[in-house]
């Protein structure tokens, strides 16, 4: 296969300069050298939300994809929430994230005491089972009402994707305005050093299908039910 | 591949007569229409994000041999496989011997018109492996036997009827009349096969040079499931997916959504950046990147219809192209339907397989209005079509090219000459009065005219020119001109 790659690269250079011996150092007269991330950051920009609004706009965008949103001011709030979940939707098992900022909040404990049982499985079979999957969000975007999940040891991608009810713990100070300032966030992590995860995932919503004569048609793959509880 | 050449008049005829495909498209396209209005509409400079979308794209094509040695060394820095295909064939067994490598016998897949292209559910199931295509419309399209209609919504020109009744008949259940209940029981099914399945295809939306990321977006979870579950991941790309750094994407994900379905974002937008790591709880343990030229490099050749390689695959130029909109997405003959179909059809099968769509178009460009890198649709057409009118089948008819040639000819001296022009309608005029119909239009007419009339009638001339009209009108209104005087 290694001619396959070689031929490609020819081909491409010949269509592109005429020339299949093209060296990579003579390649600057077609490149602009303009910053379009630069330039895209300011056109966004241009939505700017003010900052109070952040948290009016996200709840309202989690609003429009279908999404149940609650604020949860203070643990015992939090708490209330999540156990008034679990038992409206008779739930007897959860999987849940790993991560610091939810072991701190001491779901874990609340939920066993709720008498539901924790899938610690990493097996795929096992996690399906689940009656809820609970995840934190390591940012949340306002303009769209989208939760960003970054995967890592403690934050398995299969929380979010397997068990038919989706809840996601949101920070306040997690919200960002648009994308283009998540990406600028995310860019200051690479250019400091840090590695992309092997899995970034946007949800905005609940798994959804429009292909059957455009019936909009919730849970086809994914969560049937995502739930959205927003702290301080 | 040996396709057979596309035939667009023949099938295009058969859509048009389709009443039950005509509503299904009015339908369909009329909601994405509207949606995208609205979406688009509620960002202010959004004609500077497509303008800025084109621009990123042209230099990316630009550069495209720097960017995929980017893309490459960064898939494999973050742990994945890199292949090159140069053509479908090779991709398939690219594919398939990643497989057969694992021991897998069945794959899950996620919507992928690259898959689509180089036909790889044939060459699986040729293997011995099993593909399960797993987006809804493209399971229904499976489970039927056709090919996509429509490039985000395949199974667009089934009516829920028909999708109830194939579900009865293929997978044994009574006959389930909501679509509820039919998600429910595709839900099930393909659970099983998520769980069970040695492997996961996938197309990608995007590929990222400066981190190696393969980004998925999609509102099922299908592809999330294909890129989660099974031991092996590999994605199918083209090689114009690229795009240089990761920012680029808040430009490209803005509008590819609003453009595609009208939502704001889609539900879910995966970002893959090799396999999973050491410390990772889940995740496929081996990801593979598949590159794909198949014609793709010889449209980059032509600089005059290389903006074609912009395109990002959502299906606005379909849902707002009056052709589309009659003759749905099968009448242009391959996966690729619509304007885009019509000009990368062509392009990448060869001209001499399809000669018609180039000029399957009124060249209105309602395409290039609403495409969001703003591919100038109807000049990739003219430049096309010329091509078509040099190509070798074309010489062949030397006497009708040649009248073609003087007809035409003869007609730009006639419309610019105004004395000639008068002189000419006023003598079509008299030689019309045996054709004229009962509606007063021309329903019949001699060869070659009546290439035109035998599927609509071709309006009559008018006893008075407009140009008589209008002195005559500017005469009565006095001082101000017509022109002033009609509001």
């Amino acid at each position: 296969m290694k001619d396959s790659r070689e031929e490609i690269l020819r081909k491409v250079k010949l269509g592109l300069y005429g020339d299949p011996k093209h060296k990579d150092g003579d390649i600057s007269s077609r490149d602009s050298g303009r910053d379009f991330a630069k330039e895209a950051e300011e056109l966004l920009r241009d939505r700017i939300i003010i900052a109070d609004k952040l948290l009016e706009q996200f709840i309202k965008e989690l609003l429009n994809v279908n999404t149940g949103v609650r604020e949860a001011h203070g643990k015992e709030e939090l708490r209330d929430f999540i156990t008034g979940l679990v038992h409206e939707n008779g739930v007897s098992s959860f999987v849940m994230w790993e991560s610091e900022s939810l072991n701190s909040l001491g779901l874990k404990e609340l939920l066993k005491g709720e008498g539901l049982r924790q899938i610690i499985s990493n097996d795929k079979n096992e996690i399906a089972e689940a009656g809820i999957g609970i995840t934190g969000a390591d940012y949340a975007i306002a303009d769209t009402g989208t939760l960003v999940l970054l995967t890592d040891e403690s934050k398995p991608r299969s929380v979010s994707l397997l068990p038919p009810i989706h809840l996601a713990i949101v920070r306040k100070s997690d919200i960002m305005t648009d994308i283009s300032e998540l990406f600028i966030i995310l860019k200051q992590r690479l250019d400091t050093g840090q590695s992309v995860p092997s899995c970034m995932t946007f949800v905005t919503g609940p798994s959804r299908t429009a292909d059957i004569e455009l019936n909009l048609t919730l849970g086809v793959h994914g969560p049937k039910e995502l739930h959205v509880i927003i702290t301080e | 591949m040996g396709y057979e050449r596309i035939n667009f008049e023949a099938d295009s005829g058969r859509a048009v007569d389709d009443e039950k495909l005509q509503r299904a498209l009015v339908n369909v396209t009329n909601r994405f229409r509207s949606a995208r209005q609205k979406a688009s509409s509620e960002v202010p400079g959004w004609d500077e994000l497509r303008t800025l979308g084109r621009e990123i794209k042209k230099e990316t094509i630009e550069n495209l041999d720097r960017y995929l040695l980017m893309l490459e060394e960064n898939v494999m820095k973050a742990g994945g496989q890199v292949h090159w295909a140069r053509d479908g064939e090779e991709a398939c067994a690219i594919i398939i011997e990643i497989a057969r490598k694992n021991g897998v016998k069945s794959a899950v897949k996620s919507k992928s018109m690259a898959t689509e292209e180089v036909e790889l559910n044939a060459a699986l199931e040729k293997a011995g492996i099993r593909a399960v295509e797993t987006d809804l419309g493209e399971y229904i399209i499976q489970l039927a036997g056709e090919h996509p209609s429509h490039i985000i919504a395949p199974a667009v020109h089934k009516t829920k009827d028909d999708i109830s009744r194939l579900f009865s008949e293929k997978l044994g259940i009574p006959y389930l009349s909501e679509p509820e209940e039919l998600t429910k029981v595709a839900r099930e099914r393909m659970r099983s096969e998520f769980l069970s399945a040695g492997m996961g295809i996938s197309g990608a939306n995007f590929a990222v040079a400066e981190t190696g990321t393969i980004v998925i977006v999609e509102n099922e979870g299908n592809a999330r499931l294909t890129t989660t579950v099974p031991r092996i991941h590999v994605a199918l790309a083209g090689i114009e997916k690229i795009i240089p750094r990761y920012n680029d994407l808040s430009v490209f994900l803005t509008l590819l959504a609003r453009s595609a379905t009208g939502q704001k974002s889609s539900t879910y937008v995966s970002f893959i950046t090799g396999p999973r790591r050491k410390t990772d709880k889940d995740g496929p343990e081996e990801f593979h990147l598949v590159l794909l030229d198949n014609g793709r490099s010889g449209i980059l050749a032509n600089e005059q219809t290389r903006e074609s390689l912009y395109c990002i695959r959502c299906g606005a130029c379909l849902n707002n192209c009056p052709v589309y909109r009659k003759v749905g997405g099968h009448s242009y003959g391959w996966v690729y339907s619509g304007p885009i179909g019509a000009i990368i059809n062509p392009q990448l099968l060869g001209i001499d397989k399809a000669p018609e769509l180039p000029f399957a178009s009124s060249l209105c460009g309602a395409c290039r209005d609403v495409c969001p890198v703003k591919i100038d649709f109807p000049r990739v057409l003219l430049e096309l079509r010329h091509e078509v009118k040099e190509s070798k089948a074309e010489k062949g008819k030397g006497m009708e090219l040649l009248i073609e040639r003087l007809s035409f000819r003869l007609w730009r001296t006639i419309v610019t000459h105004e004395k000639l022009y008068g002189t000419f309608s006023t003598l079509m005029y008299y030689l019309q009065k045996p054709f004229r119909g009962k509606g007063g239009n021309l329903g019949s007419l001699p060869y070659p005219f009546s290439r035109w009339t035998r599927d609509r009638d071709f309006p009559a001339i008018a006893r008075t020119p407009f140009r008589e009209r209008w002195k005559k009108l500017e005469k009565e209104i006095g001082q101000g001109g017509a022109g002033k005087g009609i509001r």
